[in-house]
């Protein structure tokens, strides 16, 4: 099988993450305000899609992966596994003896907290492991630096239009100010050092 | 594990990036075979040889630590 390239895979997922932010924003918080169970239900849903269509493709990345790629790819998602697990538990424990509140939509962040404790754990077998560069493979032609500006802009705009409709609640607002908290700093950071370094 | 690939891939004067199209992997892969970070598994090791045209054992030799 060949391999799937980075930029294959990040065209194939983009549209997918960018669904899935709008429809938690759109159309989840919909189904609070329905009294059909099966309308609430398949309304709760529709974020799912575009995610399994994500994981789905995440698992084709692997399998189409060269050995060192799939062996890197293992490795991080068992760390996350890992650390996820040990969240769990840990969590699990405080809340069953009482010591800890926590409601069932945590569940929610069990898969962002997977791939983000993946990503990192990605990243640092490959820089500092096997002394290779998560930077612009396979010949991309779009800084990292500017994928994460454009980013950060379409969380900016869906903000400022959910907040415009106030439409938006806690939950989503946390969501979207953290994320925005997380890329414009890493974006900011990514291209200092292409500058340090020359890159135009 | 020791290994002459940057020397083979010189003399052809292909970069890291040439030499992974032809194998079909991620030029990573080559420079972490190339810097002793990772040790190719043997079929990946007999295409390296069967592309240099050179005996698995001219391009890679085992080093006991």
């Amino acid at each position: 099988m060949s391999r799937m390239t980075e930029r294959q895979y990040r065209r194939r997922t983009s549209l997918a993450a960018l669904a899935y932010l709008l429809a938690m924003l759109l159309v989840w918080p919909l189904a609070r305000g329905q009294h059909g169970m099966l309308l609430k239900g398949l309304l709760a849903l529709v974020p799912a899609v575009p995610m399994l269509y994500l994981m789905v493709q995440m698992a084709a990345r692997i399998r189409a992966s060269d050995e060192l790629e799939q062996r890197v790819h293992m490795q991080a998602l068992g760390m996350a596994c890992g650390v996820v697990c040990a969240a769990s538990l840990i969590g699990g424990l405080l809340a069953a003896a009482g010591a800890l509140r926590v409601q069932g939509d945590i569940l929610v962040w069990v898969f962002p907290l997977i791939m983000s404790c993946y990503g990192l754990g990605r990243w640092w077998l490959v820089t500092r492991h096997y002394g290779g560069s998560t930077g612009c493979e396979d010949g991309s032609d779009f800084p990292l630096y500017q994928r994460l500006l454009v980013l950060a802009g379409l969380i900016a705009i869906i903000l400022a239009v959910c907040w415009w409709r106030g439409q938006i609640g806690p939950l989503a607002l946390g969501m979207l100010v953290g994320m925005l908290l997380v890329l414009l700093p890493v974006a900011v950071y990514r291209l200092l050092r292409r500058r340090r370094s020359g890159v135009a | 594990m020791n290994n002459r690939m940057r020397d083979l891939r010189g003399e052809r004067q292909w970069s890291q990036a040439d030499l992974a199209e032809r194998l079909d992997v991620s030029r990573q892969t080559i420079n972490a075979i190339e810097t002793g970070k990772y040790d190719p598994s043997l079929p990946l090791a007999f295409k390296i040889a069967r592309l240099f045209g050179r005996p698995i054992e001219s391009i890679f030799q085992y080093s006991q630590e």
